[in-house]
């Protein structure tokens, strides 16, 4: 069912000594929003435009629908016109001097379509993205989120097949953009579209993708739907740069028939799988590392496995919940509360850990 | 199976680099070939003993004899103190204009920087000749004008002289270009800059010297600096002011060498090249003063500045300043050029009907001025449209990342930017006579627009570059993805972009064609002769009356095209 629709093979881009794009692989299936998430700088909008054949790979293969596009060993690089694909720049691109309507007819006229063509087309492509009625307006006449639309109606409007989108909603504002956000994710059921989406907002990529690829200085982290990359993030700069992290250093201590680690200053500690524990030796220093969510506050009481003794160093009161600055085990981290649960400074409290959520690595 | 197909592919795929590289190999032959071998001409030519196109003898007597004649080392000097001495005034009087207009509530701003604006359009050459007009020992209106004052009965102005060139330069270069150049500057000075040192307790004086000038000091002093080099170069007014006072400038005493029988080829380039040289130093030092200066990211600053100063009742004093010196130093000889060209025999108000067409009839009716018009429309629009198609390419290509030669296209296309008219003549002079070019170049319409188009290269290039970097590459890459081939792109989406900046440029380079008098100079000959030229011989040869009308003809003509040119301009700043 699932098509191939497009693949890097070990793909390198540099600018200079540096590598922009170092040693890429991935495959995108038909149908599905594949999103680069990353820092700015990271080589994403470059790998996009590797795509799009606006830069020129130094090394490796594209391929896209099976066919090498690019593939520098063999003096290949297709250039962007002979690729069939659709892009929406951050920048929209609209064209100034054309209309509406001239602007989305563009990649028709190109294609020598007859004008009946492509005035049907124009104007579905139009009633599609919501803006029926403006054909005939300036291109320069339209509001930001207008002209993302008019952006996106010219993509699509002779049916690419790949839609490669450059941080499409980022200009927007942030009621615009979330409103944006549900329309593609609709847009791209509706049509069965597959996408390539670049972003730096984890919030956009989680919501948006059905995949994701973590990017940073020119190479994928890890490559996996949004809950794979959000709870198990492979590295620790995935796991930094899709939310909060809380790590605590504590030392691994074995017998016969149990594995736990033992965080410093007494704070507790945690049970391990025998799993787990196989790969670390006795008296290893490792960091636990989990996300604030996934702690609760306890009163002050006896400790369980999984529990550790905490104080809460500050207060802050955000309206629908509380957040407590807690010192425990060396380490300290903010936690939020529900507002039922009060402390005050000074206090000291238990911290549960979910034993599911704890990702353990070595020193 | 797969492999055939690339085999077959892989020809025309690759072409999507070939045609930058050509495009770009191109012009640097072509920039290397038409900016180099001028200047590699005038650097070997002063020691070629022989004529050029006649086989070289190399030596050193060129040298010799250029610099045992007295006049070499005194024209040099002159280039320099002429240069100094009117920088002074112009820059003290376009920073008070500048900080008028951009920081006061002077009423009539506005109209001030629009007059600066027209007046800096307004060809010197004609002013040159208004001056004449009123300055003149014999006939000149302001002489005659004071000759009947009791007491003074000889005249006391003199536009033949060391003041009288610095006087009409105030008047022509002078402060206009200036007050353009740093009005911006001063607009974008960032408000918190001034307003601190406000809420700091600084009245308008102490804030002004002690904040707004030493801040803009840096672009200040680039200013004077440019202005000092490009002051170097001039030209018109020292041919026609000083000649007659035996003062040379370099390129007057260039000219001079050229004009002699038999014509001082070697000792013309051997004055042109020791004056390249002093150049390369000024030049390296405005570099060195323009990239060490950190001072100068302040000054573009954030927010632009809302802050005026309130000038109180001094603002009409200060307005009524400006539009004196603008009334002085433009309306006055702009109107004696009108007069002069209606006047039967200037400076004879008390004739019998003084005044009379003629001048206009007789130039309109003459065949040599029908054949130097038709010449200098040629040249113009020739100039004009090769400069936008060579020059737009050229932008195109240093902006586009994909050139590896682009520091060296860069600064080949700058060239002409600090080489005076009448070296760049020279060089070109060169080089059509010692290459086969001169069969189809020298002495004609093409030879004299091939100079002019060189002239023009680094600020139409510059202006295209701007206009491509402001466009951005998205434009032109959502065109390539969309599937457009790049000559599609072009035609659909670039040019149409490009066109106001295109006719923008055009028409000014059009203008400069016309009244360009130090490039052609060398370069034409009695069937190429062009307008500006058939001025310069109606002056020397006295027929003021019928020079003013045609200089008045010329200017007219810049002016529409200057008016056509800046309803572009605002059209296409209006659009963003």
């Amino acid at each position: 069912m699932a098509q191939t629709v497009l693949e890097f093979c070990q793909v390198v881009k540099r600018f200079g000594s540096v590598s922009a794009v170092d040693q890429v692989s991935f495959s995108i299936q038909s149908g599905e929003i594949f999103t680069l998430l990353g820092p700015s700088g990271c080589g994403k909008t470059t790998t996009l435009r590797l795509v799009a054949g606006l830069e020129e790979p130094d090394a490796g293969e594209i391929l896209i629908g099976g066919k090498a596009v690019a593939a520098p060993e063999r003096g290949l690089c297709l250039p962007p016109e002979k690729r069939q694909l659709g892009m929406v720049f951050q920048s929209y691109a609209i064209w100034p001097h054309l209309t509406v309507f001239e602007n989305i007819a563009f990649p028709l006229r190109v294609r020598r379509e007859s004008a009946g063509v492509i005035r049907q087309r124009v104007h579905h492509a139009l009633e599609v993205v919501g803006l029926g009625g403006l054909a005939d307006r300036g291109a320069t006449e339209l509001s930001g989120g207008q002209q993302q639309r008019v952006a996106l109606a010219r993509a699509l409007v002779y049916e690419p097949a790949i839609l490669l989108l450059d941080e499409p909603l980022s200009n927007l504002d942030a009621k615009l953009r979330e409103q944006m956000r549900v329309e593609i994710r609709a847009l791209q059921r509706k049509l069965g579209l597959t996408v390539l989406y670049v972003t730096h907002d984890q919030a956009e990529a989680m919501t948006l993708s059905d995949r994701i690829a973590v990017v940073n200085r020119g190479r994928f982290e890890q490559i996996g739907n949004p809950e794979e990359v959000y709870e198990k993030p492979a590295t620790p700069f995935v796991a930094e740069f899709l939310g909060r992290t809380v790590s605590i250093e504590g030392k691994v201590a074995k017998n016969h028939a149990n594995c736990w680690i033992e965080f410093r200053q007494g704070a507790g500690r945690s049970a391990l799988s025998s799993v787990a524990g196989e790969a670390l030796a006795d008296g290893a220093t490792v960091r636990v590392i989990t996300r604030p969510e996934d702690i609760e506050i306890l009163d002050a009481g006896g400790l369980a496995p999984n529990q550790l003794v905490a104080k809460i160093e500050q207060v802050a009161y955000l309206g629908d919940r509380f957040e407590y600055h807690v010192q425990t085990g060396g380490a300290s981290f903010v936690v939020s509360a529900p507002k039922k649960q009060r402390y005050a400074a000074g206090d000291i409290v238990r911290l549960a850990l979910d034993p599911a959520r704890l990702n353990i690595r070595p020193l | 199976m797969k492999s055939p197909a690339i085999t077959l592919s892989s020809p025309v795929i690759r072409f999507r680099l070939r045609p930058i590289r050509i495009a770009e190999l191109s012009f640097l032959v072509f920039l290397i070939a038409a900016m180099g071998t001028p200047l590699l001409f005038l650097l070997t030519g002063s020691f070629n003993l022989a004529a050029p196109g006649k086989p070289a003898v190399y030596g050193f007597d060129n040298w010799f004899r250029a610099f045992t004649d007295p006049g070499t080392l005194s024209a040099l000097w002159m280039s320099f103190l002429l240069s100094v001495v009117r920088l002074i005034p112009a820059m003290i009087l376009s920073v008070m204009f500048a900080w008028l207009i951009a920081r006061t509530d002077m009423p009539g701003g506005k109209w001030i920087e629009s007059a600066c604006w027209i007046a800096y359009f307004v060809p010197d050459f004609p002013l040159v000749l208004a001056w004449i007009l009123l300055l003149d020992p014999n006939f000149g209106f302001l002489n005659t004008l004071a000759k009947s004052l009791p007491f003074i009965d000889r005249a006391i102005f003199n536009p033949y002289s060391f003041w009288g060139i610095v006087w009409v330069h105030t008047s022509t270069g002078g402060i206009w270009f200036k007050v353009m150049l740093l009005v911006p500057v001063f607009r974008r000075l960032g408000a918190s800059l001034e307003e601190a040192a406000r809420v700091a307790g600084a009245n308008t004086t102490t804030m002004l010297w002690r904040i707004t000038l030493p801040v803009l000091a840096p672009m200040i002093l680039a200013v004077s600096v440019l202005s000092f080099i490009r002051g170097l170069q001039s030209f018109n007014t020292e041919l026609l002011l000083g000649t007659p006072a035996d003062i040379y400038v370099y390129s007057t005493k260039i000219y001079d060498f050229l004009h002699r029988e038999p014509r001082a080829y070697g000792e013309a380039t051997a004055l042109g090249s020791v004056f390249l040289f002093v150049l390369a130093i000024l030049l390296f030092f405005y570099w060195r003063c323009l990239s060490g200066n950190k001072k100068f990211t302040v000054v573009t600053g954030q927010g632009y500045s809302t802050l005026r100063v309130k000038l109180g009742k001094w603002r009409y004093v200060a307005f009524t300043g400006c539009l004196f010196y603008v009334g002085v130093m433009m309306l006055l000889p702009v109107t004696f050029l009108i007069i002069g060209s209606f006047m039967r025999r200037y400076g004879f108000f008390n004739i019998t009907s003084p005044f009379t067409l003629n001048h206009w009839h007789n130039m309109l009716a003459d065949p040599i001025f029908l054949v130097a018009l038709k010449n200098s429309l040629i040249i113009a629009s020739v100039t004009a449209i090769g400069g936008i198609l060579l020059y737009s390419a050229l932008a195109y290509l240093l902006v586009s990342k994909r050139t590896v030669t682009a520091p060296l296209l860069e600064s080949l296309c700058w060239i002409p930017h600090v080489l005076p008219g009448i070296l760049l003549s020279l060089g070109v002079l060169w080089l059509f006579l010692a290459t086969p070019l001169r069969f189809f170049l020298y002495g004609t319409v093409w030879g004299i627009a091939f100079a002019l188009i060189l002239a023009d290269s680094p600020v139409t290039t510059q202006a295209f570059k701007a206009g491509l970097l402001q466009l951005g590459s998205d434009l032109e890459e959502s065109a390539r993805v969309s599937g457009a081939s790049w000559a599609y792109t072009y035609r659909r989406i670039l040019l149409p972009l490009l066109a106001p900046i295109a006719a923008a440029v055009g028409l000014m380079n059009f203008g400069s064609a016309l009244t360009s008098i130090s490039t052609p100079v060398l370069l034409y000959s009695h069937q190429s002769r062009p307008l500006a030229i058939l001025l310069l011989e109606y002056s020397f040869t006295g027929e003021l009356e019928r020079a003013a009308a045609l200089g008045l003809l010329i200017t007219l003509i810049i002016g529409a095209m200057m008016l056509i040119a800046r309803k572009l301009g605002l059209q296409l700043s209006g659009s963003d």
